[in-house]
């Protein structure tokens, strides 16, 4: 598609009169390797591609996709798109094209279509032996392995033109152990806006034996306790608790409509002073990065919350221009086939001054957490729920037998305003963010800190009672 | 606003250098071309649909999306192994590279004599699965419906605050299905939903209500039914707070009770059985729930969205009851999992789309109805907990059973629901929670081809503050 066949198309998009038309157009070449019952059991391999036009005109906002490129259909979309969106007689004219400049230089060593499908194939099989290695009671390993290039053009009336050219790779190992019947799990993955060295500057070895010793720890655990107590979460523990307990919570769609706990809360006091929360598209390599966002806004590192007074909400063009600010680089999809809405890229909570060994030595008791799972939130009140992957019961600074089954429940305000020590180390993990039923990749962190209280819901009872309840298997 | 996007669309036929062509060509071609390259058997999946989204807030349309998607997944089977590879795009070159990837993909994948493609089958359901009027309804007219979902559940009462998603949604497709063993099928299909999500306040607290009615005929949307449930469901959880930890009887409603069925979808796959990742796997004939469960898979049932005439290799779709009387009976397979343990494909291959592989998955998987009413099965209890909302069930382990949700709901203190109560914790493991049921309702309800009851089990550990 040339540049004057893309004007032309949204030239035919703001015929009825809307303030706005954009073009999205993806070409996403994916690949994916998966390992289980120790052999190749699956390589996937295909091309995507399609266009999304957004037309918005006042709150209305219209989309439509196609994957049938040729002109001439996708000026029949661009026409039912206008259609959606209609406002006034007036048609605008569109702005002259014009590439914004890159805050980030991504450099891909080896981008992973020009790696031969043997090489990927050698490393998930060696990750596979090294997790098998273990221990006997490994009784299954899967070991996945993507990448995907993903080719955009993006172009709007008010002048944007943007060619993008993101790469990622991912590689997971879950591992599941066995004991009589006594059956357990753990999980280990990593991931970055890079090609195939992901897997050679990364000790993909130790990932695997992490994942598997997890699986092996947790036969041995004890049923998680219940009840209020203080937790510990470590840097190496991930982000899932900043990404629920406020993160969502700041993206600004939420907040204008009222459906966030932070709403109208600028320039207040949200947390505790230890906490600033940042979330950042610029951080080289982390699975959130990108140059520019999904609107063709160039990326940026936003300061959220700042020694606990809350600063900025996460923007995209659209809840940017509502609050007459500029967007934030936030607006995100996850394909052609979605109209872009904010999202969160590498959100964490910046490191504080405490030696992390030492706020464990210094905790009386709770819980220790090494490792969370998944989680979810609702951002109407704030309360929100996250897994704990791997976790020990703590004593007098010392950590005494590990636990499972636990979910870590609160609510995100409140949490934030109950943090009472924050380490100076910081963990990234990766995940994959759903909302409104459009996932996207992001990491998230935070150093290790106290939160005086949490609701641990376990199935050993009362903390106090541990040890006299009987698990039912 | 007159869009008629779904007339303004020939289905199923794509141009290439200005030459239309029907979808339906596409397959033989690739299927020689695959042959020609080695493969021993083939198999060619094709999609084409159409989807239509209408969010409306104070009114007024917010956002209207309309779609459509096509595509055709490859799968070769060539010296016991198999290639799998897909394209959106359906040209000429597009094909052949399709191919050439598949076969390519294939050489690296481990062998095994179990990989398969269906033979035609003696008889498929006739299922009602395309409704005209779907297509045939103005845009006006489903934006009207939307706007009455909101309407409704902001009139019910002055506590609702908002409506934050009132929305319309339909789609219509065509699936067809080639392959080698000259299996030639295709159907088309369609359904359409309404969803509303409601804001209830009083004073600082807000909260949440959500409810759904999807159905694949236009005639039995009913926007007043979804509003006013969305309403109420927001309403009734205003004040909520923690409740002392304890170890409580527990009611599921229907709707929660179906996210856990979800869950166990999981243990129910043939796929896991193989893999030693399924809690139920060796125990066929063997005693897994409470007698009172009885828990089906039905990709034929009449008139329910996950109804189709065959599964996604080709084979035909029908009943298979998992659980009967608490025994386990069995479990759902597709070609390749019945192959290796030595039984039929139960009509389970299930595709997220045309880019995935068929892979084991459930149709309608439902809990099937008990015989006492919601209100006697809660009225026996002294103190317990109705559970209304789950959080964190995608976080609950399908391999060892454990659970830990976020939930909330309502205080059911001598027969009777009472206060509200958020922020607490439950705790414990599917096998238990299966032989736990004490109490199955009979107001089984569909939740887009999933389904359950309200349903009591005897004890969980409820942790709070």
């Amino acid at each position: 598609m040339e540049k004057k066949e893309i004007s032309e198309i949204l030239k035919k998009a703001l015929n009825s009169g809307a303030d706005f038309a954009e073009l999205f157009w993806e070409q996403k070449e994916s690949s994916s390797i998966s390992c289980e019952e120790n052999r190749i059991e699956r390589i996937n391999s295909g091309i995507d591609e399609g266009v999304g036009i957004r037309v918005i005109a006042g709150e209305n906002t219209s989309y439509a996709y196609s994957n049938d490129l040729s002109f001439s259909r996708l000026l029949e979309v661009a026409e039912i798109a206008a259609k959606g969106a209609r406002k006034s007689q007036e048609v605008l004219e569109i702005k002259e094209f014009q590439t914004p400049p890159s805050l980030l230089k991504l450099e891909i060593k080896k981008p992973p279509h020009e790696i031969e499908i043997e090489e990927k194939v050698q490393s998930v099989l060696t990750v596979n032996e090294a997790a098998r290695g273990v221990d006997n009671r490994i009784r299954q390993v899967t070991v996945n392995y993507s990448d995907a290039r993903q080719k955009v053009t993006i172009a709007n009336t008010d002048g944007v033109f943007v060619e993008d050219l993101r790469t990622r790779t991912r590689l997971s190992v879950h591992a599941v152990a066995a004991e009589g019947d006594l059956v357990q799990t753990g999980f280990q993955s990593l991931g970055g806006s890079v090609g195939f060295e992901l897997l050679e500057e990364n000790d993909v070895i130790e990932l695997a034996k992490t994942a598997a010793q997890r699986a092996i720890l947790m036969l041995s655990a004890k049923p998680a306790p219940s009840g209020k107590m203080p937790v510990v979460l470590t840097g190496k523990a991930g982000g899932t608790m900043v990404h629920e307990a406020c993160g969502h919570g700041l993206e600004a769609d939420l907040v204008q409509k009222g459906l966030s706990v932070y709403a109208g809360r600028i320039g207040q006091e949200v947390a505790s002073p230890l906490i600033t929360v940042v979330d950042d598209g610029l951080l080289k390599g982390k699975f959130g990065t990108s140059c520019y966002d999904d609107e063709g806004t160039p990326c940026r590192k936003n300061v959220l919350i700042r020694d606990g007074v809350l600063e900025n909400y996460m923007y995209d063009l659209k809840t940017a221009k509502r609050d007459q600010v500029s967007s934030t680089g936030n607006g995100r999809r996850e394909s052609y086939k979605s109209r872009p809405i904010p999202r969160m890229r590498n959100t964490y909570i910046a490191p504080g001054k405490t030696d992390p060994e030492k706020i464990i030595k210094d905790t009386k008791e709770g819980l220790l957490v090494m490792a969370m799972g998944g989680g979810q939130v609702n951002t109407l009140n704030g309360d929100y729920v996250f897994d704990v992957a791997e976790a020990y019961l703590i004593k007098d600074g010392e950590a005494i037998y590990p636990v499972r089954g636990a979910t870590l429940t609160g609510n995100g305000p409140e949490t934030l305003r109950l943090v009472d020590i924050v380490g100076n180390d910081l963990g990234f993990t990766i995940g994959i963010c759903g909302k409104e039923g459009q996932g996207v990749p992001v990491s998230d962190a935070q150093p290790t800190m106290v939160v005086r209280e949490l609701i641990v819901g376990g199935t050993g009872g009362d903390s106090t009672t541990q040890g006299k309840t009987i698990r039912r298997l | 606003m007159e869009i008629q996007l779904l007339k303004e669309r020939q289905f199923d036929v794509y141009k290439e250098k200005g030459v239309k062509y029907s979808m339906e060509t596409v397959a033989p071609k690739v299927l020689d071309m695959a042959q020609r390259k080695g493969a021993e058997l083939a198999e060619v999946f094709l999609l084409d649909s159409q989807k239509l989204t209408i969010e409306v807030a104070s009114q007024k349309v917010e956002n209207l999306k309309l779609s459509e998607e096509r595509g055709f997944g490859l799968r070769v089977i060539s010296q016991q192994r198999l290639g799998y590879a897909y394209s959106s795009d359906l040209s000429e070159k597009a094909l052949i590279k399709t191919v050439e990837r598949a076969i390519y993909n294939s050489r690296l994948v481990a062998e095994d004599s179990a990989w398969d493609v269906a033979t035609l089958g003696k008889s498929y359901p006739v299922l009602d699965l395309y409704d005209e009027e779907i297509i045939r309804k103005t845009v006006e007219e489903k934006i009207s419906l939307a706007q009455e979902v909101e309407k409704t559940a902001l009139a019910s009462d002055s506590r609702v605050r908002q409506v934050e998603k009132a929305v319309y949604q339909d789609s219509s497709y065509r699936i067809s299905l080639y392959n080698t063993r000259g299996l030639v099928c295709s159907y088309q299909g369609s359904y359409c939903g309404l969803y509303g999500v409601v804001i209830g306040q009083e004073g600082e607290d807000a909260q949440t209500g959500f409810s759904m009615n999807f159905s694949l005929k236009y005639k039995e949307l009913n926007p007043t039914k979804v509003g006013l449930e969305a309403a109420e469901k927001a309403v009734r959880m205003l004040g909520a707070k923690s409740m002392p930890s304890a170890k409580l009887p527990v009611v599921f409603e229907p709707y929660v009770m179906t996210g856990i069925l979800e869950v166990l979808q999981t243990a129910f796959s043939g796929k896991a059985v193989i893999k030693g990742t399924s809690f139920l796997a060796g125990k066929e004939g063997k005693k897994v729930a409470s007698p009172l469960v009885r828990i089906i898979d039905h990709g034929a049932l009449p008139g329910q969205v996950g109804s189709s005439p065959f599964d996604s290799e080709g084979v035909p779709t029908g009943e298979t009851v998992l659980v009967q009387d608490g025994e386990l009976l069995g479990f759902l397979h597709n070609l390749y999992t019945a192959s290796k343990l030595g039984v039929v494909s139960t009509g389970n291959a299930v595709r997220s789309s045309f880019k995935s592989t068929p892979e084991v998955g459930a149709t309608n998987f439902y809990f099937d109805k008990g015989t006492v009413s919601r209100e006697e099965l809660i009225g026996e209890i002294k103190r317990g907990l109705y559970v209304t909302e789950v959080m964190g069930l995608h976080t609950a382990n399908p391999i060892s059973g454990d659970f830990s949700l976020g939930a909330s709901g309502l205080l059911i203190e001598n027969g009777e629901l009472t206060t509200p109560v958020k922020g607490v914790a439950i705790a414990g493991n599917l096998q238990g929670l299966l032989l736990g049921i004490d109490a199955v309702a009979d107001d089984l309800t569909f939740y887009v081809g999933q389904g359950a009851p309200t349903v009591r089990v005897q004890g969980l550990m409820i942790s709070g503050k």
